[in-house]
Parts: structure tokens; sequence; C-alpha cells
């Protein structure tokens, strides 16, 4: 299990990005539970946990679609593939992962190599 | 150069190309629109987080809206990648962000930049330092107040101080309440006339008694051309058999129950430099504010504004409205009729003030002073 962050650092409401590769995104729901999906969603190379938390759902912040935390499934274009949950674990105070083993659904990433990052 | 004397009872106005010509226009966004205090929308216009309006003020679009902790915000409505205008609609509300349709950066209500494709890989770039530029911004009467300049001039001694230089005191319009008022009515006009004229017809009564019979009946001494911008802290006083300020003289509204009894029946008229005209009348406020488009071309939006419960219980405002709202038309085709002869080789060297206008004067040197294009005397 990855070590992320303590609970009391991360209020309702809120998401901590972890810089992985790829990265996810841990959400803290205003109900209090505690999900983790891929942080970039599979249109577009955008961050979700800039996005738009809403119960148990967030929403991209640039193109609207909207990925389900519980089963990573996604509502409507122009996202079509689903984002990689996993699997959370909160222990004493601290928050762990352990990472899907499937492999992700990366958007299209040509810019990446511009950008400098993985392709 | 020859210098014409005028009869001692004249001065002379603006030369007729203050009224048309694209260059002074084009100084007087930069040198008066871009550099005071300029007042784009009524507080409730913006009523809620999200909601929000886009306004011209000089050369630049301005997007005012209110955020989650409900302070009203002002912005340069440029994207700050590529320079898309962000918010193309004249109004409207957002449910949590700005969003550019070109390449999809998105702002939040604060302004700061919290998306765009590919941020994540660009850790360098400043959410704050990449998010939309703040215009300074005020809200007073219960309206909102932008000035875009970085430097902006002070509020009270320009905005406040033209209503005190008025009426003698702030306190003498605080008792009207303003920002407590609802909006009655909303009517906006376009108007084929130079920003100047508007102005000036309005900081004169010279001509009530020709073309505002209506109002001239309400108020009397309208009929001798001294406006109620004459004068400091003067207001008309109704005529004896009238009963309140409506088209027909008949009763108005619900009376402002702050307004004190020697404001009681009578009428004040203020402008505040460059946009906003206001009147005070017992039971409402008018409220004017001048958006200039062109040398030849102003869109002017004006409410009438009552007491809350007037407007809640429906009461018909029909015959107060209408009173203004006529003086306004008469006052903006008067304008128009000005307009074209601006441009006449007969007024190349403009017109003459009569006494009961001669605090137009003011007024234009106060532009040409403002636009560093004031003649040698």
């Amino acid at each position: 299990m990855i070590p992320v962050c303590r609970l009391a650092d991360l209020p309702r409401g809120e998401a901590y990005r972890l810089e992985s590769d790829p990265p996810v995104a841990v959400f803290h729901t205003d109900d209090g539970e505690v999900f983790a999906i891929d942080d970039t969603c599979t249109h577009q190379d955008a961050s979700l946990s800039d996005g738009w938390l809403e119960g148990c759902e967030v929403e991209c912040p640039l193109h609207a679609s909207r990925f389900d935390l519980r089963t990573g499934s996604v509502d409507a274009p122009p996202a079509r593939l689903p984002v990689r949950t996993h699997q959370v674990l909160v222990e004493d105070g601290m928050i762990y992962l352990a990472l899907s083993e499937a492999p992700p659904n990366l958007p299209p990433c040509g810019v990446a190599r511009l950008c400098g990052g993985a392709a | 150069m020859t210098t014409t004397s005028l009869p001692e009872s004249l001065i002379a106005t603006l030369p007729g190309d203050y009224y048309t010509d694209p260059d002074i226009f084009r100084l007087e966004q930069e040198h008066i629109f871009e550099s005071m205090w300029f007042c784009v929308a009524r507080s409730s216009d913006l009523d809620k987080p999200g909601a929000f309006r886009t306004v011209d003020v000089g050369r630049e679009s301005i997007l005012v809206t209110r955020a989650r902790d409900k302070s009203v915000r002002a912005f340069f409505n440029v994207c700050r990648h590529r320079g898309a205008r962000l918010c193309t609609e004249e109004s409207g509300e957002v449910r949590r962000a700005f969003q550019c349709p070109y390449h999809a950066w998105t702002y939040d209500l604060d302004g700061r930049l919290v998306a765009a494709p590919n941020l994540t890989k660009m850790p360098d770039i400043g959410r704050t330092e990449y998010g939309l530029v703040n215009v300074h911004v005020r809200e007073w009467l219960g309206y909102v107040w932008v000035c875009v300049s970085d430097d902006p001039p002070s509020f009270e001694e320009e905005v406040v101080g033209d209503v005190v230089a008025r009426l003698g005191d702030v306190e003498a319009i605080e008792r009207y309440g303003i920002a407590d008022l609802e909006v009655g009515k909303r009517i906006v006009y376009d108007v084929k006339a130079n920003w100047k004229l508007i102005i000036e017809n309005f900081m004169e009564c010279y001509h009530c008694a020709t073309i505002h019979p209506e109002l001239t009946e309400v108020l009397p001494e309208f009929a001798d051309g001294y406006a109620a911008q004459y004068y400091v802290g003067h207001g008309a006083e109704f005529g004896e058999e009238i009963k309140g300020f409506t088209i027909d003289g008949s009763e108005g509204l619900d009376p402002i129950p702050t307004v004190s009894e020697d404001q009681d029946r009578r009428y004040y008229a203020i402008t505040v430099r460059p946009q906003v005209f206001i009147n005070l009348v017992p039971d409402h406020v008018i409220f004017h504010r001048m958006y200039p488009v062109a040398a030849d071309r102003t869109i002017v939006e004006c409410d009438w504004l009552y007491l809350k419960d007037v407007v809640e219980s429906g009461k018909d405002v029909s015959r107060s409205v209408e009173l203004f709202h006529r003086v306004n038309v008469q006052d903006f085709d008067a304008c128009e009729r000005c307009q074209p002869a601006m441009s006449s080789r007969l007024y190349a060297k403009g017109g003459v003030l009569v006494p009961s206008e001669h605090h137009i004067g003011g007024f234009h040197d106060w532009v040409q002073a403002r636009l560093g294009t004031r003649q040698p005397q």
C-alpha cells in the first residue's frame, strides 16, 4: 500500500493529486467517504482533482464528462472510456492506496512528449 | 487665429467635431471612461454567485460577476492564453466557472485558473498569475462601479464628490436608501447621439417648457429654464395641485419613509461624471447609466426604483414610470436632432450657451482638461 496523506489534511469536498505515474486523484466526499481514481480524464489531458466533486461523482473541469468515483464509469461524451479505480484504506488517520493493476485508459498523448512528460 | 467675440450673454460650446470625430471619441475612451469610475450594473443584476454581465468600458470589455463569498468581482474579459473574449453574452449565469470557448482554459469565480488542457504538465504556470486580471470594483447605492485604470482615482472624491457637489451633503442621497430599493421598471434606449449631447441636455432646463409639457406641469418652476442642476441643494418643488411625480400629477406610490420633510414634494437631479444621472423624488429614484458606443451612438439604461413592498405587491407603477420615460424620449429625440448637425460646416466652431446654460461651459472645460485639448485662452 502507498501512503497518500493524512485524512485530516484532506477536507471533505476536496481532492489530493498523487504524483504517481500515471497520477491518481484521491477524493474526500461531502459524506466522508474516500475514493481514488486515475487523475487524468480519458478524453483529454485534464486533471480530475481540479474537477467539480458532487456526491460520488467528479465532473471533468474541461468538458464536463462525469466519472463515478465508485466504479470509474463515465456518464456521457466527450470521454468514452472509464477511469481506473484504486483501492483505498484509511488506518490510524492515514490514507493508503493500492494501485490497480489494470491498464489505464489515458487520453491520446502526443503532446506529452513535447511537454517532456511520459509518452 | 481669429477670435470671435460673443455678446456677454453667450459663451461658446465645444466645436462640432467634438461630437463626431472618432479620434476625439478615442481620447474620451482613454482619458475619461477608462480612467474614471464607471457604473456597470445594478447589484441585483448579479443576484447570486456566477451571475454575470459583460460591459464595454472605453475600449475594454469587462466581466462582472459575484463570487461564492457574495462579493462582486470584475475582470478584463480576456482569456490569458491567446486572448479570446471569454464571455460573449451580455448577461447570464455560470454554475461554477468561466471557460474560454477556444482552448477551454477555465477560471473560477475568483478569476483563478482552475483547469486547462495539459495544465498539470506545466506546473510552473501560476494559477493566480495566469488567472483573470482584476479590475477595481466598488458597490454604492446598490450599483456596481468599476475602474479599469491601474491607479483609480478616489471613489469618495470623484463619485461621492459629484453627488455632494449637487446636493450639498451625502446624507441627502442616503435618505433615499437607494441600495434597498427594487427595480420596478428598466428601459434601455439606443440613442443615435454623442454622449455629451445627452449629458448637456440633462444639465439644462432651457428646453423644458418647449419639449417637456408634462414635466413642466408637475414642476412649474422648470418653465423659467433653470434646471435642478443649476443650484446646489435645490430641489424643484411640485406644483400646488400636483399629488405625485406621475404623468398626470396623480398620486404616486408609497413614499420612501426616510426621506426628510424638506425633500418631500421636491425633485432633485444629479450628474455623476462621466455617465450616471440620478433623479430623486419622494416615492422613487430614477437611475440612468450611459454607455457610449461610438461618437454618434449611446446606449442609455434607465431603472425606476421603488420600495420593495411596492414592487413585490405588484402595485401599478405605470403612471409613475410614464412621466420620466416620456421625458427621456423627448430628450433623446432632441439629442438625435442635434447629432447630424454637429458635422455641418455651420457648426464647425460650435454653438452658444445662454446664461441658464453657462454651467455647461464648466462641463466643456472639464472634458477638454481631461483630454488635454484645452485651447489657449
